[in-house]
């Protein structure tokens, strides 16, 4: 049974060479004939499947499409040939406390960034101590965002986003925050999504993040997919790649 | 959209608070405003200018009804832009950032037509019955509003110059509009394409059945649901087209 199917993704990118953002600029553009653009390749012909309850890992230098990828997965970019489809509820976490207002109380944000995660308000009256006993957060439920710390606020948005839980989450490095006992208890909760038996999209620099989360793996180098496979041996095909690059 | 309802209501009653945040009178605002500026505009009319009586309420009613308009375009204009963070990093139906935002001018609108129901009342020595289709001219407003939104906020992800333009048409309506002259110093030649304009048809309507008591006319129904139809369908065409590169654009 795959969750994820994603089949021959191309995406491209316009680089106008001057950026045009008003009707002037384009007009003179349009008299004079200068729709000149460059196309960036982010992702060629991408295809892979994921199982249902599987973790696949996605690793690759800076620039090799790793988020255009999880993006278009998360279906914020189109791809522009190619299809995708995803079976479930999906949550993406590209970034955590998107949508949090700081002139809201905390436990408005909580139901703004729960809706935002796909979260009915009863499902969120259910697990409301929840979150906030995760997030440690109990005495400030109403203090109004702006006062929070930036730990504070991630610590929310954390505790949110975890007890939002879909069918398949996809992932962008979005961990290195908190302190030490924070970070154990948010490792202890995606372990805890895996034994669930969630599809979990891991994008990461951290490889030993991906080694210990994901069987399986995926390494993409200037938008394609170079192999593909046991974790171990795609970590390992990355470092040799590395290592290549730094002797040329 | 209906799976998304509870998202809509959120993000209007977050819109809603934010308006309000650090004020002593808070939502009470949404009233006092309204009134406050009738009061100002009916002072100004009725006593500084030496007005008669019916033109200073027609002023009223029409001031209530453009500012919808007025207000309410400039905001939805900017609905996608002012969310770039709910547009690149997380997936939702971007329609909901216009509509939650019109819903939200809506709300103040009605807080406004309602501060003036009172005014009304003292000044008419009743209210006629045929207010009760106030909603139902309203829906129609809506909708309007909503197509123009999509329009106006998709092309705005790619045109900054759109707000600018904005700007000026709805000046330019506001005199072309009814509000602070009356319908008889059109001439006469102009008329028929002068009464072509949405607003100028919503004005008269509002007037008739919140001031006259008589049932609006057909013709001035037909062209704000002409309108409100035509938003509707250009604002989602061009919306479904533009949005596919929203992500890369904004």
């Amino acid at each position: 049974m795959s969750a994820i199917i994603v089949d021959n993704v191309s995406k491209r990118f316009r680089i106008p060479h001057e950026k045009k953002t008003t009707v002037f600029q384009n007009v003179v553009g349009l008299i004079k004939r200068q729709f000149s653009y460059e196309e960036f390749c982010a992702l060629k012909d991408v295809s892979f499947e994921v199982k249902k309850g599987e973790a696949l890992g996605i690793i690759g230098r800076n620039g090799s499409g790793k988020s255009t990828l999880l993006k278009i997965l998360a279906r914020i970019l189109y791809p522009d040939s190619g299809s995708v489809s995803l079976d479930g509820k999906v949550a993406s976490f590209l970034q955590l406390g998107v949508g949090f207002q700081p002139e809201l109380t905390a436990r408005d944000n909580v139901y703004i960034y729960a809706s935002i995660l796909g979260v009915g308000r009863k499902q969120v009256d259910k697990m409301y101590d929840d979150i906030f006993d995760f997030a440690e957060l109990r005495r400030f439920e109403n203090m109004k965002l702006k006062n929070f710390s930036s730990g504070m606020n991630m610590r929310l948005a954390f505790a949110t986003a975890f007890h939002a839980v879909p069918d398949t989450l996809l992932i962008d490095e979005v961990f290195a925050v908190g302190d030490q006992a924070f970070r154990r208890k948010c490792h202890d909760k995606m372990t805890q999504f895996k034994a669930e038996s969630k599809t979990i999209v891991f994008v990461s620099h951290a490889l030993d993040a991906v080694k210990e989360l994901c069987q399986r793996s995926m390494l993409l180098h200037e938008g394609r997919i170079i192999t593909m496979g046991d974790t171990e041996k795609v970590i390992n095909d990355y470092l040799a790649m590395l290592q290549r690059g730094t002797k040329q | 959209m209906w799976q998304y309802r509870e998202l809509i209501r959120n993000l209007t009653v977050a819109d809603l608070k934010n308006r309000y945040q650090n004020t002593f009178l808070g939502f009470f605002w949404s009233l006092l405003s309204p009134l406050l500026l009738a009061g100002i505009l009916y002072f100004v009319f009725r006593n500084l200018w030496g007005r008669e009586q019916d033109f200073a309420i027609n002023i009223l009613v029409a001031v209530m009804a453009w500012q919808f308009f007025a207000t309410g375009s400039s905001s939805s204009l900017r609905a996608i832009v002012r969310n770039s963070g709910l547009v690149t990093r997380v997936y939702i139906p971007r329609q909901i950032l216009v509509l939650s935002n019109v819903l939200t001018s809506l709300i103040n609108s009605l807080f406004a037509f309602i501060a003036l129901l009172p005014i009304l009342l003292i000044l008419l020595g009743h209210l006629p019955i045929t207010v009760l289709l106030f909603p139902l001219v309203h829906v129609i407003y809506f909708s309007f509003m909503y197509g123009l939104g999509l329009l106006l906020s998709a092309l705005y992800v790619y045109f900054r110059d759109v707000d600018q333009i904005w700007q000026v048409l709805v000046r330019a309506l506001f005199f072309g509009s009814p509000i602070m002259y009356p319908l008889s110093i059109v001439p006469p030649d102009l008329l028929p394409y002068y009464l072509l304009n949405p607003i100028t048809q919503l004005i008269l309507i509002y007037r008739d059945v919140m001031v006259a008591g008589d049932l609006p006319s057909l013709y001035g129904i037909g062209i704000v649901a002409g309108f409100a139809i035509a938003a509707y369908l250009v604002g989602s065409f061009t919306f479904k087209k533009l949005e596919r590169r929203f992500a890369e654009a904004i």
